[in-house]
């Protein structure tokens, strides 16, 4: 009978990644130029962006970056004047690349640490849509050992295996109060693994023009034993067990992209890239509970993503020999259609603008500094899992610094 | 290194644009073409904020009227003061809480004793006891008085046999001789909301079809023009609620004849059937075998089936035969369904047809009950449906809402009310009221 009066409170946990969350953070100097360096050989980041031109590097690279990350996200109720904004976090997406080969070898090896995917919203525990989802910090650690060789002096290729170590935590509220009217809470924390690899071809063309293809794949990333912890009122404890463990899994996708660079003059460099992401696997993301009862069923939330096509194209400045000024920006499609917005990261179309310097600290070592903005277009959405209705706008502010050094 | 310095502040300046928070631009609150300054809300218990079978002073600050008025705010609306009970006496006439579960999973309710807001108990000759509630003596905006009917709106003594309508009075109990209608039109509003006939057909549907009758339908139909006619009458515009299908809450739909017949049937496993005195016609009742179509009432004890029960043919069990049927007073039969459910579409039929004329926006709870009833209804991430308890929507008595619920139709006449007006009245963050309580 219990399960009779109860059963429909069923709390369709949405609890839901979203896309929004590949981070385009992979090297100051790419980040300075637009992101772009498919077809470039610029530094050790090479391992990220075309494992194929490591190899045409002159020389060994140990670089470190750190991006500090800003999303700021803004929704308005639909049918309200009403304003809600995630709380002001940074996250910190970081960069290692070491590259190493012998003097004038045609090859060289190297080892890439970098966080691809991640996301830090915090609505808090107020907002109207805090049935849909609180706060999610969602983390992937790249670690891809690499190889690249020269085949001839106008073509070389690279590929590297990817491990993932992917980690989550998120929180809901549930739609169930206690004696003082407060709701219940959900979180889910875990941490998970996956593989995949980059592998990518470089060729560098009598014209001058350098031409980079790469794919990397896609990271199905398997989360087996997280946490779940609920607190809901004493009454209906048995029937949200906690803490319990679920399991889940997201397909992080896979992106195809080609390059090409160009120096028009000594002192400039263009770069132009396009990248096709392939959201289309992420159709559904499930959450299967150790153990089940008649409220705490496994829960499967429509996605429905779709591939998307970015752009993005920069240029570097020598002004001086030592002070590189680069600029840069780009162009996302979203990988949400529409009804499938959730509010852990508004997806939305999203344009951005970046600006870098880099300096000649000494002769092996580089500084470089980065600043990107990215605006996400407004978007008014019905969700159709939550029918949270409203509109979201977001702005994402990301600075960041880099070392190399190099010899 | 000296330029780098600059580019250093340039960065950091960069940084400190990240403090920056994006906004929507969304367009200024209107009032469009009607005028919000005093808001009256009109009505019965649903309108008084009545829930978990009690009115009490948590309920009555989110009154579906007061969330209303205070969503008017930004499009010109004034104070709208509710005869709230003290805040000692904030249990008011006592209510209901949700304790905890059976064994079986069934739901105990424990009634609210303490802190009542009860003055006494009066007996009116003819009419019986009547509970008198502590008296209320500010400005009134949110008129929703419990139980009343359309049918009460213009008789002269009402305001004695009806003590939460008794403690709006300024007169002693029992000498009241103002009409509902004379007492909110009192004194000069400017917009109103008008929710009354719910209990014309609700009075006879909960009592099983046994205690009450059904308002005639000619006699609502005129009712209703008084009443829309007199609060037009000054210009004021405004918006009425039709009347809910009965069949559409919880109190009809939590006990039902399979539930009640599949756990007699568990311990005996020879019973057939449940036998209940239904509606034959007219006034005619006869017992039969209860079928799915037959609706029990909430507060059917199920613990009398099977009592052994006197006859003429020796002790036979309570429900279990022809000549031991459940009394009539629990079971709204498939016949008095039915007939309610026709009184209530001709209901129905006058409120949209009056409101019309007058040119008056409609929130027609009838078909948004029957479609939350029919396919739940998703707010936000909140799935609510019909269903006692778990639903979320309505409150621990099976008929009137909860917080959430009011917040739900406070919505729904604001979207009537912008619609009608070209107002932009801003609509409520349903997340922000509770649903059932547990403890």
């Amino acid at each position: 009978m219990r399960k009779l009066l109860l059963l429909a409170l069923a709390m369709a946990p949405v609890l839901a990644f979203a896309q929004g969350f590949q981070v385009n953070l992979e090297g100051q100097k790419q980040i300075g130029m637009g992101h772009t360096g498919t077809g470039l050989a610029q530094d050790g980041a090479a391992l990220f962006f075309n494992p194929g031109a490591v190899a045409t590097e002159s020389q060994n690279y140990v670089q470190a970056g750190i991006s500090p990350l800003s999303f700021n996200s803004v929704f308005n109720p639909a049918g309200t004047s009403e304003q809600y904004h995630t709380a002001s976090k940074w996250a910190p997406p970081f960069t290692f690349y070491g590259t190493w080969g012998p003097k004038g070898a045609r090859w060289k090896v190297g080892m890439a640490v970098y966080t691809p995917f991640g996301g830090l919203t915090d609505w808090g525990t107020t907002w109207p849509g805090r049935f849909a989802a609180e706060r999610l910090d969602l983390k992937a650690f790249y670690f891809q050992p690499t190889i690249s060789i020269k085949i001839t002096d106008w073509m070389s290729i690279g590929g590297g295996l990817v491990y993932n170590h992917g980690t989550v935590d998120l929180t809901r509220a549930i739609p169930i109060e206690n004696g003082t009217g407060q709701s219940g809470q959900a979180e889910l924390n875990g941490s998970g693994k996956g593989y995949g690899w980059n592998a990518g071809v470089y060729f560098t063309t009598q014209s001058g023009v350098t031409v980079g293809i790469t794919h990397r794949s896609q990271v199905k990333t398997t989360i087996n034993d997280g946490t779940a912890t609920f607190a809901v009122p004493a009454s209906l404890a048995t029937s949200f067990p906690s803490p319990n463990q679920f399991s889940a899994s997201i397909p992080l996708p896979a992106t195809n992209s080609i390059g090409f660079g160009y120096r028009p003059c000594s002192k400039w460099l263009l770069a132009l890239d396009v990248n096709i992401v392939e959201w289309d696997p992420f159709k559904t993301l499930s959450f299967d509970y150790k153990t089940n009862t008649g409220l705490l069923q496994d829960t499967h939330s429509p996605r429905n993503y779709h591939n998307t096509v970015g752009v993005r194209g920069g240029a570097q400045y020598m002004a001086t020999n030592k002070l590189a000024l680069r600029f840069g920006g780009g162009y996302a499609e979203a990988a949400a259609p529409n009804g499938y917005v959730t509010p852990e990261v508004p997806d939305a179309d999203r344009a951005y603008l970046t600006a870098g310097i880099g300096y000649k600290l000494a002769q092996h070592l580089d500084i470089d500094l980065s600043f990107e903005y990215e605006h996400l277009l407004q978007r008014t959405q019905t969700n159709f899992e939550t029918q949270l209705s409203g509109t979201f706008k977001s702005e994402v502010y990301i600075p960041g610094i880099s070392l190399a050094y190099h010899w | 290194m000296k330029h780098f310095k600059h580019y250093l502040y340039i960065i950091a300046g960069l940084v400190w644009l990240s403090a920056c928070k994006p906004s929507i631009d969304t367009p200024k609150p209107s009032k469009g073409s009607a005028d919000f300054t005093r808001y009256i809300a009109v009505g019965n218990s649903l309108t008084a904020g009545f829930a978990d079978g009690g009115l009490y002073r948590a309920g009555q600050m989110v009154s579906y009227p007061s969330i209303m008025a205070k969503q008017m705010q930004s499009v010109g609306g004034g104070v709208f003061n509710q005869p709230l009970f003290d805040a000692g006496q904030a249990n008011g006439s006592g209510y209901l809480q949700l304790t905890g579960f059976n064994a079986d999973g069934t739901p105990i309710t424990t009634p609210v004793t303490t802190n009542l807001a009860i003055r006494g108990i009066q007996a009116i000759p003819g009419f019986g006891n009547v509970t008198l509630y502590a008296k209320y003596t500010g400005d009134i905006e949110n008129y929703g008085v419990p139980g009343i009917k359309l049918l009460h709106v213009s008789y002269a003594p009402y305001g004695n046999l009806n003590g939460f309508y008794e403690r709006l009075l300024p007169g002693a109990e029992g000498t009241n001789t103002t009409t509902y209608l004379d007492f909110v039109t009192a004194k000069q509003f400017t917009f109103f909301s008008n929710w009354l006939g719910n209990n014309d057909a609700l009075g006879y549907a909960t009592s099983g079809g046994a205690g009450d009758v059904l308002t005639d339908k000619a006699t609502f139909a005129g009712l209703y023009n008084l009443v829309i006619g007199r609060l037009t009458a000054t210009g004021a515009k405004g918006v009425v609620g039709t009347i809910p299908d009965v069949t559409s809450i919880p109190y009809f739909n939590t006990i039902t004849v399979g539930a009640v017949l599949g756990a007699v049937k568990k311990a005996n496993p020879q019973v057939q059937a449940l036998y209940i005195n239904a509606l034959v016609s007219g006034t005619t009742y006869a017992p039969r075998p209860a079928t799915a179509k037959d609706l029990i009432v909430l507060t059917f004890p199920t613990n009398k089936i099977g009592l052994p029960i006197s006859t003429p043919y020796g002790n036979l069990p309570y429900g279990l035969t022809p000549y031991t049927p459940i009394d009539n007073q629990f079971v709204l039969d498939a016949n008095e369904v039915a007939l309610a459910q026709d009184y209530v579409q001709s209901y129905n039929a006058a409120i949209k047809s009056i409101a019309a004329s007058k040119g008056l926006a409609v929130f027609d709870a009838y078909t948004f009950l029957n479609n939350v009833k029919e396919h739940g209804l998703l707010e936000s991430g909140i799935s609510l449906n019909s269903n006692y308890i778990s639903g979320g929507i309505f409150s621990l008595d099976g008929v009137h809402l909860t917080p959430r619920g009011y917040a739900i139709v406070a919505n729904e006449f604001i979207k009537a009310i912008n619609a009608k007006y070209g107002s932009s009245i801003p609509l409520t963050d349903v997340s922000e009221y509770s649903g059932v309580k547990f403890p």
